[in-house]
């Protein structure tokens, strides 16, 4: 039941999400577009290109939906909604999500053509920028809640959210979380205008499909990541639980693509220079503020 | 034996030889990034055994882990070989005997400890999760702090020398292009 109910969410957000994004990158709000570009991607064929690396051209699109369904499964909706109640959920969630890497890294080695290649592996350089950005963070949130499981994490925030709390884990995590779904502007392994669509551009047909909806659903995933450990979860006034996690995930994902929008995309050596040289301390620094707050405050 | 353990052996045998099969398949290929994702999967498959066997923070920690690790690997090893996609003929194995001795030394010493160790008293049940993850870092934090250091500063001189070797070439590079 949990697990059906959970699909669902996760369906109704990935929806949610391609209809906010088609509004904001084309300036019209279409309620149906995702549905007809969706069929229009079924109806067409799905080419495969000469001398690829089959399984991983197979294996990538799967896997990117598999990371992504798998690290939501671990987050909370509500306080009884959950797939799995880990012992170890945040760890969990960074564990599902570096396998969004791997299937990006097959996607780009996969078709044997140069714009994936190049796709691919720049977004293994910006794996090396965000990972410590994604574990640190996440890490602070732990300490404050004294346990890895994730509905822990929403319970210690009952007084205040972590976003307050802790708000420069907040926003590099935020920046992280971006970087994870290779949203705008640290859209570096797809690139449209500029990369002719990177790891998706030797994708067609359903295979294309089945890895711009894994893109959807990471985007949503990471919307909910940040809803839970920052943001309170479920918690909050007058509505049921379940619409408070919906309504503040589907908020964070609007100011995720709305800040695409505004902001010129970022080489990857200038976001592996900003998340090292800024980031990496700024985490650092996060931790060990967080640290002295616990000890102080009783 | 209840159904619990008999599905726990089953799922720990099943990983046991995916892990062996996909460490086969390491050598198999002569693909890069096939090369190094195998050894990806293999070792992931140990990461479940460690789940199959309730080891659930072990467990998530190793697939966690080794994504990163083999996929940096995967660049490397291309990087680094004149034919990465392994299309033509190039063959990777060389010192084919002295690699057969040493597999088969290595194999013997392994299944001579696994036999021969006094492995002390199997414990009946496992911990909870959450037990464990707090004992784990007690673990930790107390007896075996040392050895953490020791290797966190082992591979912390390794970055900084790797990186320094880095930084000496390129300094090299410019001062012949201004001359």
């Amino acid at each position: 039941m949990s697990v059906a109910l959970t699909l669902l969410m996760l369906a109704a957000g990935a929806y949610l999400v391609a209809v906010l994004e088609g509004w904001i990158s084309t300036g019209r709000l279409s309620a149906a577009g995702p549905i007809t570009g969706g069929l229009a991607l079924l109806g067409r064929e799905s080419l495969v290109p000469r001398k690829p690396d089959r399984i991983f051209f197979e294996v990538a699109p799967p896997l990117l939906l598999v990371s992504a369904v798998l690290a939501f499964a671990v987050l909370p909706i509500s306080p009884n909604l959950i797939v799995a109640d880990l012992a170890t959920g945040a760890l969990f969630v960074n564990a599902a999500l570096a396998y969004v890497m791997v299937a990006l890294v097959m996607a780009g080695w996969g078709p044997d053509g140069v714009y994936a290649m190049v796709g691919g592996w720049r977004f293994l350089g910006q794996l090396i920028a965000y990972s410590m950005l994604i574990v640190m963070p996440i890490t602070a949130v732990a300490m404050r809640a004294e346990s890895l499981v994730t509905t822990d994490v929403v319970v210690s925030q009952a007084a205040l959210p972590n976003a307050l709390y802790q708000p420069v884990g907040f926003l590099v995590f935020v920046a992280a979380a971006m970087a994870v779904c290779f949203l705008p502007p640290l859209d570096l392994p797809n690139a449209p205008g500029e990369l002719a669509g990177g790891v998706e551009a030797e994708y067609t047909g359903w295979r294309l499909a089945v890895f711009r909806l894994a893109r959807l659903l990471l985007v949503v995933t990471l919307a909910a990541a940040i809803t839970v450990f920052y943001l309170g979860g479920w918690s909050g006034p007058l509505l049921p639980p379940w619409a408070w996690s919906a309504a503040k995930a589907l908020l964070v994902a609007a100011a995720m693509l709305m800040v695409g929008r505004y902001v010129p995309r970022l080489g990857e050596a200038d976001f592996l220079q900003w998340c090292w040289k800024l980031g990496i301390p700024l985490a650092l620094f996060n931790i060990f503020y967080v640290g002295v707050l616990l000890l102080v405050l009783p | 034996m209840t159904v619990q353990t008999v599905l726990q052996t089953f799922f720990l045998a099943f990983f046991g030889l995916a892990a062996i099969w996909f460490a086969v398949v390491v050598f198999r290929t002569s693909s890069m990034v096939r090369s190094a994702l195998a050894l990806l999967f293999s070792q992931t498959a140990i990461g479940a055994m460690f789940l199959a066997m309730q080891a659930e923070f072990l467990g998530v920690l190793q697939i966690m882990m080794m994504a990163t690790e083999m996929a940096i690997m995967a660049i490397f090893m291309v990087m680094y070989m004149m034919d990465p996609g392994g299309l033509g003929e190039m063959d990777m194995t060389h010192q084919k005997r002295l690699s057969q001795v040493a597999g088969v030394v290595g194999a013997v010493a392994a299944l001579v400890v696994a036999f021969f160790a006094g492995w002390g008293p199997v414990a009946g049940s496992a911990p909870g999760a959450f037990e464990q993850t707090r004992l784990l870092g007690l673990e930790i934090m107390e007896r075996s702090m040392l050895i953490f250091e020791t290797a966190g500063v082992t591979i912390l001189t390794a970055m900084i020398a790797a990186t320094a070797t880095a930084i000496a070439v390129r300094e090299v590079r410019k001062r012949g292009e201004g001359e």
